[in-house]
């Protein structure tokens, strides 16, 4: 890398100051120390460090770019395949998402109270750690709880069950020795939980995510329910509130690309009145619409249960069914067809999916 | 007077973190780039001064599922719950009421319910209880004393499981601290300043609210809904809080309203298709609510407080959908066995 110090982005007079000391090349500065460049150049210890991060800044953040390479459209969309994706044990959903909540990128799940926006989101917290031989991403979760509603209980129910549906899956001897290291206890160590009790806990928490990422590398999931709950009270000032909002949402996009993870947050849902009628939306105001990559409205139909996948950037907008059973969040029954099956009705865990759940199965 | 680097931002930060918690938030409600701005700090210690205080904020660090259900953080996971004095409603809750959020009761015999957890709450850990008291907020008719005490005169035979001279050794009454609320701004004192005294004095851990409709419906017009929310929002907050803090259950009592149109899209009906009555208080209530249970007549003419309910399990975090028979006895509340649905009960409400 070779830029020289006028090309650099920093002031005109801290360049005049750097020139005017012997540096002529970025490489002049990156071994320096803060107190040493501020003894040459005669500039202050902020301004020091400051020239150090910009410096810092300007060369490669990302792994996986190149300062002076581009990349092509193909290269992009290999890498994006690469990231992988989180399987939420609902066929169905999965094939609407393009094989499950996506990595690297930032998911709304929106809902009315009792729909199963917290099922699926520790159900996603169980499924982020599949073994990597079962098409799984073979993670750990971090769940920031803000309602209260993560009972442990329940998670280990669905880890149970996914540790089951993995062993009548199990086929080679690669999938049988993960499945031995898969127990319930393993899952359960794996999946971290914070509680915050009101939106400056959430900030807090968000600002302290990079840390705990660079300690915990395996973590493939964030989970945050819900984002509604502490940001829907106590303010007077709700530009306030939006630019909060925004700033989470750009840091969670940010964590998401940098540490290749899925990030996933709730939403309420309220009434809004318009022309008479009312109707029920996603709570947080019209320009947190815009603020994840994918939004997921799950919601009633009579008895059944629905998503229906609004603005994604990469799929179709689509309607599928699901239920919530014993074992998690999964396909809804099917229709009986000719024999009408009346306890398969009113069974509480209905038929999984007939279509083989990972790829590598014939 | 120059500063080394780390001695200027140490500096700083302790100089926040010594601020009181007002300042920490306003720290963290400030952009990275504008608190450069503010505090003319380069960007590395902007980045260090956010997370410091982020740090001081913070109630405690991630903690793994593993640890939750070995009980090791009792004050996120308890682990027990409060026991409803019957099997079969507790093997509906899959132990009981969750020590921490919002119950909510809607529908019919409430009441009775809610008598029976302040005594239930009275009795030692292991069985069932919290070692502790209850406070009851009345908000509609006054509070039913004289059930209260036929409830507690016949407690042997609703706990047969318990020793008696374990029941005899509870002073019930003593434990039980009324207060009335005849309009919102008496509920909101209360529950902000008398309910938290007893609470941190270790005096209750049960806090009922009966019931939560009527002030809220009573004082805001049909096109209010706005500041209706606000309050509503308001004072769940500092249920939600308390609830927290103490690790004490909030039973909240809700009122139902007809269904008298078809499936309407703009209210949520939470699946439960065909029910002609809907808990009060719309969506901004229910998102605060994390168990919502409903009473409902299995007959609809039969209306005598003797016939059996269904109490249904509308949505909670860990409970499926389901329901169980229960009548109201002399004694108290009891769940009906599936095989035993012909069982009349035979008490007062």
């Amino acid at each position: 890398m070779h830029r020289t110090v006028p090309s650099l982005p920093l002031a005109p007079s801290m360049k005049v100051k750097l020139i005017n000391a012997g540096f002529q090349v970025a490489s002049d500065l990156t071994d320096m120390r803060p107190l040493q460049l501020c003894k040459e150049a005669g500039i202050s210890q902020e301004e020091a460090v400051e020239v150090l991060q910009v410096l810092r800044d300007d060369g490669q953040p990302h792994q996986q770019r190149a300062a002076t390479e581009s990349l092509t459209a193909l290269d992009l969309l290999h890498q994006e395949q690469a990231l992988g994706s989180i399987v939420t044990f609902c066929s169905a959903l999965d094939d609407a998402l393009g094989g499950g909540v996506p990595v690297g990128k930032t998911t709304e799940i929106c809902g009315s109270p009792g729909v199963g926006k917290t099922q699926l989101c520790m159900q996603l917290a169980v499924d982020v750690q599949i073994p990597v031989c079962f098409g799984g991403l073979g993670g750990k979760a971090l769940y920031i709880d803000t309602e209260g509603s993560f009972l442990v209980q329940r998670v280990a129910d669905m880890a149970e069950a996914a540790v089951q549906h993995c062993t009548l899956l199990a086929e080679d001897t690669e999938q049988r020795q993960a499945l031995e290291e898969l127990t319930v206890e393993k899952i359960l160590s794996n999946l971290f939980l914070v509680r915050c009790h009101d939106y400056v806990e959430l900030l807090a928490e968000v600002y302290l995510l990079p840390d705990f990422l660079s300690e915990h590398p395996e973590v493939r999931l964030v989970v945050i329910d819900s984002i509604a709950f502490p940001f829907r009270h106590d303010f007077e000032d709700l530009s306030q509130r939006t630019r909060l909002l925004n700033g989470l949402a750009q840091q969670l996009i940010q964590l998401a690309t940098q540490h290749s993870l899925a990030v996933v947050l709730t939403n309420q849902m309220t009434t809004r009145v318009s022309n008479g009628q009312s109707k029920l939306v996603p709570a947080l105001g019209e320009s947190w619409g815009h603020a994840a990559t994918q939004r997921l409205i799950l919601h009633w139909e009579g008895l059944r249960r629905l998503a229906s996948l609004y603005k994604s950037p990469s799929q179709m907008e689509a309607t599928i069914q699901y239920q919530i059973t014993v074992q998690g969040f999964r396909d809804a029954p099917d229709e009986p067809r000719t024999t009408p099956d009346s306890s398969a009705v009113s069974s509480p865990s209905g038929n999984h999916s007939k279509r083989p759940r990972m790829e590598d199965l014939s | 007077l120059k500063y080394t680097e780390v001695e200027f931002a140490s500096c700083l930060m302790s100089f926040y973190c010594s601020a009181n918690f007002r300042s920490a938030r306003e720290i963290l409600c400030v952009s990275g780039p504008d608190l450069q701005r503010l505090t003319r700090l380069s960007k590395t210690d902007v980045q260090r001064l956010h997370c410091a205080v982020a740090a001081a904020v913070r109630k405690s660090k991630p903690v793994t599922a593993l640890q939750l259900i070995r009980g090791e953080c009792p004050v996120l996971e308890a682990g027990n719950r409060l026991s409803f004095s019957c099997r079969i409603l507790d093997g509906l809750m899959r132990g009981g009421l969750p020590l921490r959020g919002i119950t909510e009761l809607a529908g019919e015999i409430t009441g009775a319910f809610c008598l029976q957890l302040c005594l239930s709450v009275q009795y030692p850990q292991e069985n069932g209880g919290l070692n502790s008291g209850a406070v009851y907020i009345c908000t509609e008719d006054s509070f039913p004393i004289k059930r209260l005490r036929q409830l507690i005169a016949l407690q042997p035979r609703l706990r047969p499981d318990l020793p008696p001279a374990l029941i005899h050794s509870q002073r019930f009454s003593d434990n039980i601290y009324i207060e009335h609320a005849v309009d919102l701004e008496a509920l909101q004192a209360c529950v902000s300043q008398r309910v938290p005294v007893l609470l941190k004095r270790g005096l209750v851990r049960l806090l009922v609210v009966d019931s939560v409709a009527a002030l809220f419906r009573s004082e805001f017009q049909a096109d209010e809904a706005v500041q209706r929310s606000r309050h509503l929002l308001a004072f769940s907050n500092t249920l939600h809080r308390l609830s927290h803090e103490y690790g004490a259950p909030v039973v909240c009592v809700n009122q139902v309203t007809d269904v008298v149109d078809g499936p309407n899209p703009g209210r949520c009906d939470y699946g439960l298709v065909g029910s002609k009555v809907l808990p009060a208080l719309g969506i901004a209530w229910a998102n605060q609510v994390m168990v919502r249970l409903m009473l409902k007549r299995q007959v609809q003419s039969d209306s005598r407080s003797s016939a059996p309910r269904k109490l249904e399990v509308v949505f909670a975090p860990h409970l499926p959908r389901a329901s169980c028979l229960c009548g109201v006895w002399e004694e108290g509340v009891r769940g009906i066995p599936d095989d035993h649905s012909d069982l009349q009960p035979q008490g007062s409400s």
